[in-house]
This record gives C-alpha cells, sequence and structure tokens, in this order.
C-alpha cells in the first residue's frame, strides 16, 4: 500500500512536470506590445533598494491620488542583476510575470531578457512624457537603439568610493592594489563594472577588449584575492563597511554616496574614467495591467516628479528639465554631471564573442568571487 | 475489524510518508536528471548522461568542500564546549531560574537569522572593542582583523547553530536520576569520574543529537559566509549560489548538491558509528 502510495504521487507529479524537457534556453513566446487602458487596480513593481522616497507624500502616494483606485504594490525585491533573473527565469519562460507589471534592470540584463523573448515592446505614443523628456544622450544605447523595450530608471557611474582622511591618494583603479591598503578595500561582485575599471587603468579601451584581456584581468584580480590585498566582493553591502571604516576605498556606485553616513566618503572619479550605466523599466511578458506601467513611466518621466526622486536618490537622472523644478539639482555633480567629468567614461560593455565565450569569461570570474 | 486493524499503520504512516514523496523523493528525482543533462543555459539544457558534471563539481571546488567540512566541524566543536557547561548549569544547577535561563536561550531565535548575522558585523568591526580585546590579547596581530575571515564566518555558525546544541544536551540532563551520581559518590568515585563514567554516558544521546543538529545545516550553511566572509572564505553553499543564479551552470550546481549531500552522509555514517548508535538510540549495551 505505501509503495502504491508513493507511485501514485510520483505519477501525478511526473505528469504535472513533464520531465523530460529542455530546461531553460528561452521562451516560445510571440513579441507583445504592452496594451495601454484605463489605469486602474493594483499595479506591482520590482526595483532596487533605496531608489525611491517611499514616505510621507511620496511618488507612489502621488501617482495613487492621480490615479484614483490604483494600488502601486512597491518591493524593494532586486539586489543583483543575475540574482534576481535566476529567481524569476522559470516564470517568465512559462510567460509569466509572478504577477510583477514592471521590473527594473541593467542595460546588460534588459538586453538578455529582450534576447530570450521575456520582454514587451513599448509604444511611445503611450508614454509621451518618455518621448518628450529623455534625455538625448540615452536614446539610443547600443543595446536597444530604438529605446523598444526598456526606459532608464535612473543612470550611475561606477567609480571610487574613498575615504579622504585614511587614503587621501587613492584616484586611480590601480592605487587599490598599493599594499598600504592591504585588507581594505573591496570591489564589487559585477564583474561588468569591475573588470572595465581595470582594463581602463591598464589602458585597454574596454570597448575593444578581447576575451584574453578580460581573463588576463581576472587573473590580476585573483592575485589580489591570493595576496591578500582584496578584503570582500560586495553587493552595495560596502555602504556598512565604508560607514564603519572597515574600507578606505572600493569600487562603487555614484549614488550610494547619499547612503554612506561618514563625511570623510567621497565618490571620487577613476583618473582614467568611470563605467556608465542606466537601470531600465521593462514590461515582462504576462504582466498584469500593463496600462498601469505606461502611466507610471510617463509619470516619472514629468520633470516635476523626477526631481523629487532625484533629489533623494542621487544617481544621474536621465530626465530633462528637472534643474528648472529644483536649480539645486544643477550644481550636484553626481545628478548632473558635466560632460568634462565623464569625458573619459565607458559605457557598461559585455563580454565579446559567443555565448560560450560570455559563459567562459563569467565562469572565470565567478570562480575568482566564489574562493 | 482485523483488516482494518492491518491498515492503520499504514494510515498513520501517511501523512510523513506524502510529504517524504512530494517534497524530498521527487525534487531528488528531478535534481538528478538534471545533473545528468549537457549543454547551455541559452541553449537549454538537453536530457543526456553527462557524468563529467560531477567530475568537474568535484574537481573545481574541492578547496571549498575541505572548507566546509573545517569551518562546521570547528564550529560544532566550539558549540559542543560552551554548550555542555551551560545545559548543565540550566539543568542542574540553576534552580528557578532554570526557565528564565532557558528562554534566554531561545530568546534570540525571536529576531531573524539574518539581523542576528549582520548585527555580528557591528560587534567584530575592525575598531570594535572586542577585536581591540583580541588584539591585546595578542590573539589578533596588531594589524589584523576578525571581520570577514574564516574566523568570523566559524563564530556566526557557532552562535547561530548554538542553541541546536544546547536544547538536546539540556533535555538529556534534565532528565537524569541524580541518585545515580549520588551512588557514584558514595561509591568513593571522584567528581572527575562520576561525571566521565556516570553523567556523560546518560547525556551520551543528547551530545549525539545535538552534534548532528549543529553539523548538518552548519556544513550546508552559505548566509554566515556571505555576510561574515571575505575572500577565499567561500563554502559549498556560497558556490552553489554562484553555480546556480549567477553562472546558471545548472547541472553543476544540481552535481554539487548531490555530491554534498553524498559527503554529509558519509561523514555521519561514519560518526554515529565511532560515537555509538547505540548511544544515540539509548541502548545501555553497547556502552559497556
Amino acid at each position: 500500500m505505501l509503495v502504491a502510495l508513493f507511485a501514485l504521487v510520483a505519477a501525478v507529479a511526473l505528469a504535472a512536470c513533464g520531465g523530460g524537457d529542455t530546461v531553460g534556453g528561452g521562451s516560445d513566446n510571440e513579441v507583445e506590445t504592452a496594451q495601454p487602458g484605463p489605469v486602474e487596480g493594483e499595479f506591482n513593481i520590482s526595483n532596487w533598494v533605496g531608489y525611491i522616497d517611499k514616505g510621507e507624500g511620496s511618488t507612489i502616494e502621488e501617482f495613487e491620488a492621480k490615479y484614483p483606485g490604483t494600488t502601486v504594490n512597491y518591493s524593494e525585491d532586486i539586489n543583483d542583476n543575475s540574482d534576481f533573473f535566476g529567481k524569476i527565469q522559470p516564470l517568465l519562460d512559462q510567460g509569466e510575470s509572478g504577477g510583477r507589471s514592471m521590473f527594473v534592470v541593467t542595460d546588460w540584463m534588459a538586453k538578455q531578457m529582450n534576447d530570450l523573448g521575456y520582454l514587451q515592446q513599448i509604444d511611445y505614443a503611450d508614454v509621451p512624457n518618455v518621448d518628450a523628456n529623455l534625455k538625448e544622450s540615452l536614446r539610443s544605447p547600443a543595446f536597444d537603439p530604438d529605446r523598444s523595450f526598456s526606459i532608464p530608471w535612473q543612470s550611475g557611474m561606477t567609480g571610487l568610493l574613498v575615504n579622504k582622511r585614511l587614503a587621501p591618494d587613492v584616484t586611480n583603479i590601480n592605487d587599490l592594489f598599493d599594499p598600504q591598503y592591504k585588507g581594505k578595500v573591496t570591489v564589487l561582485t559585477e564583474m561588468r563594472d569591475v573588470i572595465p575599471l581595470m582594463m581602463k587603468a591598464d589602458g585597454i579601451d574596454p570597448e575593444d577588449a578581447t576575451k584574453e584581456d578580460w581573463l588576463e584581468q581576472i587573473d590580476q584580480l585573483q592575485e589580489a584575492v591570493d595576496s591578500g590585498q582584496l578584503r570582500r566582493f560586495t553587493g552595495n553591502d560596502y555602504i556598512q563597511d565604508l560607514t564603519n571604516e572597515n574600507v578606505v576605498a572600493v569600487i562603487g556606485w555614484s549614488g550610494d554616496i547619499a547612503l554612506v553616513e561618514n563625511d570623510d566618503v567621497e565618490f571620487v572619479m577613476p583618473e582614467d574614467g568611470c563605467i556608465l550605466w542606466s537601470d531600465n523599466m521593462v514590461i515582462p511578458v504576462g504582466a498584469p495591467n500593463t496600462a498601469a506601467a505606461l502611466a507610471w513611466a510617463d509619470f516619472v518621466y514629468d520633470p516635476k516628479v523626477q526631481a523629487d526622486i532625484s533629489d533623494y536618490v542621487r544617481y544621474v537622472s536621465p530626465v530633462e528639465g528637472i534643474e528648472e523644478v529644483n536649480p539645486s539639482l544643477a550644481e550636484d555633480e553626481l545628478v548632473n554631471p558635466p560632460e568634462d567629468f565623464t569625458a573619459d567614461c565607458s559605457t557598461q560593455p559585455n563580454p565579446p564573442g559567443s555565448a560560450e565565450d560570455v559563459q567562459e569569461v563569467t565562469e572565470s570570474f565567478q570562480a575568482v568571487v566564489t574562493q | 475489524m482485523t483488516a482494518r486493524r492491518r491498515l492503520v499503520p499504514y494510515g498513520l504512516l501517511a501523512p510523513g510518508a506524502i510529504w517524504l514523496a512530494l517534497f524530498f523523493v521527487i525534487p531528488m528525482y528531478f535534481m538528478g536528471e538534471l545533473a545528468l543533462r549537457s549543454g547551455t543555459f541559452t541553449e537549454g539544457f538537453q536530457p543526456a548522461f553527462e557524468v563529467s558534471n560531477f567530475s568537474d563539481a568535484l574537481s573545481g571546488n574541492t578547496d571549498q568542500f575541505v572548507r566546509s567540512f573545517v569551518y562546521a566541524g570547528t564550529a560544532t566543536l566550539i558549540a559542543l564546549l560552551i554548550a555542555y557547561p551551560l545545559s548543565y548549569a540550566i539543568a542542574l544547577r540553576a534552580g528557578r531560574f532554570k526557565l528564565l535561563l532557558l528562554f534566554a536561550v531561545v530568546a534570540p531565535f525571536f529576531t531573524t537569522y539574518l539581523i542576528r548575522t549582520i548585527a555580528w558585523k557591528t560587534i567584530l568591526s575592525d575598531d570594535s572593542p572586542a577585536v581591540s580585546v583580541l588584539q591585546f590579547l595578542h590573539l589578533v596581530p596588531e594589524d589584523g582583523r576578525v571581520l570577514a575571515t574564516g574566523a568570523a564566518v566559524i563564530a556566526g555558525l557557532t552562535y547561530n547553530f548554538l542553541p541546536f546544541m544546547i536544547l538536546p544536551i539540556y533535555a538529556s540532563l534534565d532528565r537524569i536520576d541524580t541518585s545515580l551520581i549520588e551512588a557514584g559518590k558514595d561509591l568513593y568515585a571522584s567528581s572527575t569520574q562520576t561525571f566521565l563514567r556516570v553523567t556523560l554516558p546518560i547525556t551520551a544521546p543528547g551530545i549525539v543529537a545535538g552534534v548532528l543538529l549543529t553539523f548538518i545545516p552548519a556544513v550546508g550553511d552559505y548566509v554566515n559566509a556571505e555576510i561574515l566572509g571575505g575572500t577565499g572564505t567561500a563554502m559549498i553553499g556560497n558556490v552553489i549560489q554562484s553555480l546556480y543564479l549567477e553562472q546558471r551552470n545548472y547541472p553543476e550546481a544540481a552535481a554539487l548538491s548531490f555530491i554534498m549531500m553524498l559527503a554529509i552522509l558519509a561523514v555521519v555514517l561514519v560518526y554515529l558509528r565511532v560515537a555509538g548508535s547505540g548511544a544515540f538510540m539509548g541502548d545501555d549495551e553497547e556502552r559497556s
């Protein structure tokens, strides 16, 4: 009887899951365009931590007031592109979004998702504010030349966050490898930020870098791990280490300076330039309430709304005209970097070559991280 | 009537059996099948018989394997050394404070695991009083640190799993018939002899249970190394996380999980053999 029971349960489960199919490999979903419509009901959006003010009179409440009958469920459940993708990919592959109408991912991840057929297309007639106010420099990035599936949420710079009192002379990425700072420096787990920054410091243009260039920089990183120079690989949990002065200099993201509670810590533009990227709003396949998602994207591209967001997060705003709303933002070089400030910066690159080449580079990097 | 009576044990087994089938046997089957697939994430993983996933998973991560067992073993040993005297005091010496002390052991559980581990980052941060004391005692070099080293990971593991060691040992000490200890003294045994030949053997089942409850989850833990560790302190849990979520090499992640499970099973079996499954079952004869 017990055996029969096991067999029954196993048979049911096997039938339900359909063993033997291919796992992974992208979906066969047809590419859809996000549908507009009346804005009401539940709207679920996933974003990164600290990317909006959630307090009294926040952007979220203003949106709900503008569209009565709409409830925004704003979750800060994204900490890492790969990690988020790993969690949501099985759903997307089935044409579902786990109830999310929209989420925010970095350029390369947006492209990867779109290549796998996991994203809906956006018609700019449905988001007139985006069409009117998106900064010229962000209108045709290489990964999405027509901005057909991605709308920037915020842009940012990856560079150095330095404690000027304890490490006044750190101005170059290679200064992180100075033995006097042994065990007092960290770098990110985000390969596409760390390796290109190291290349730039060694005089290699990340745009033209070969697979061998990537692997060679990963070897250098390995040496820094072996010698004990690097303390950790981090996400934005370096914020705590910088605040407590456990570390004196890190590779980090520009806007996080607003979250470090230590007046000695500053964002330092590396001598050889920074890495530029955007985190983008995307609408996944199977998203409920795409009308609200489109309305939300349009809403945050109103310069009045965007000025509030910018004032809080201190990342580079993708929206034109916020300086007229809040003149103090014009002087903040993290929110509104002057052209000569970012002159030497590069757009965040992907490792070159085929999917197998990218996988090889990713595996080498991860082998260093999980040592 | 007799037919019905014959079915009763099966009926009693059913909830557990269905649970195990649904949440252990079936996932294991899928994991085993996945571990043998070949291909890449972008192309899709095809059914195959790719045994090399297992050898790759093993050969590429030997350091992390050894480290996982060393860290978990050290944490278990320290936890045992802390837990036994503490349980002894609570069970046999605490009097009316017994419940209060037990509550103090369990109280940290009211806060989440994650928050408690993150709190250790502050306790062990480079300029903290705790680290200054360790430096003063020359247990940590003057320019050395604790946070982001293997020592911090072991400290976190010990702290997080300590109650799992204390509670079973406490339970076995609490049940002890104190007249046996008095009898030992009556028979001219010293305190040490009484402890070694009476108390310790009686509480052996509690120790065995505590060691297993601490060691098994500690080997597979990934949170402590993630939060308190630095470079070169990754445990197998961290490698599996990276393989699954970062590298999306599902087959190798599954293979590695399997190897880990078998390794833990082997260690536990050897341990039970040595520590005496008799003690675990409360069988007196094996002890003599």
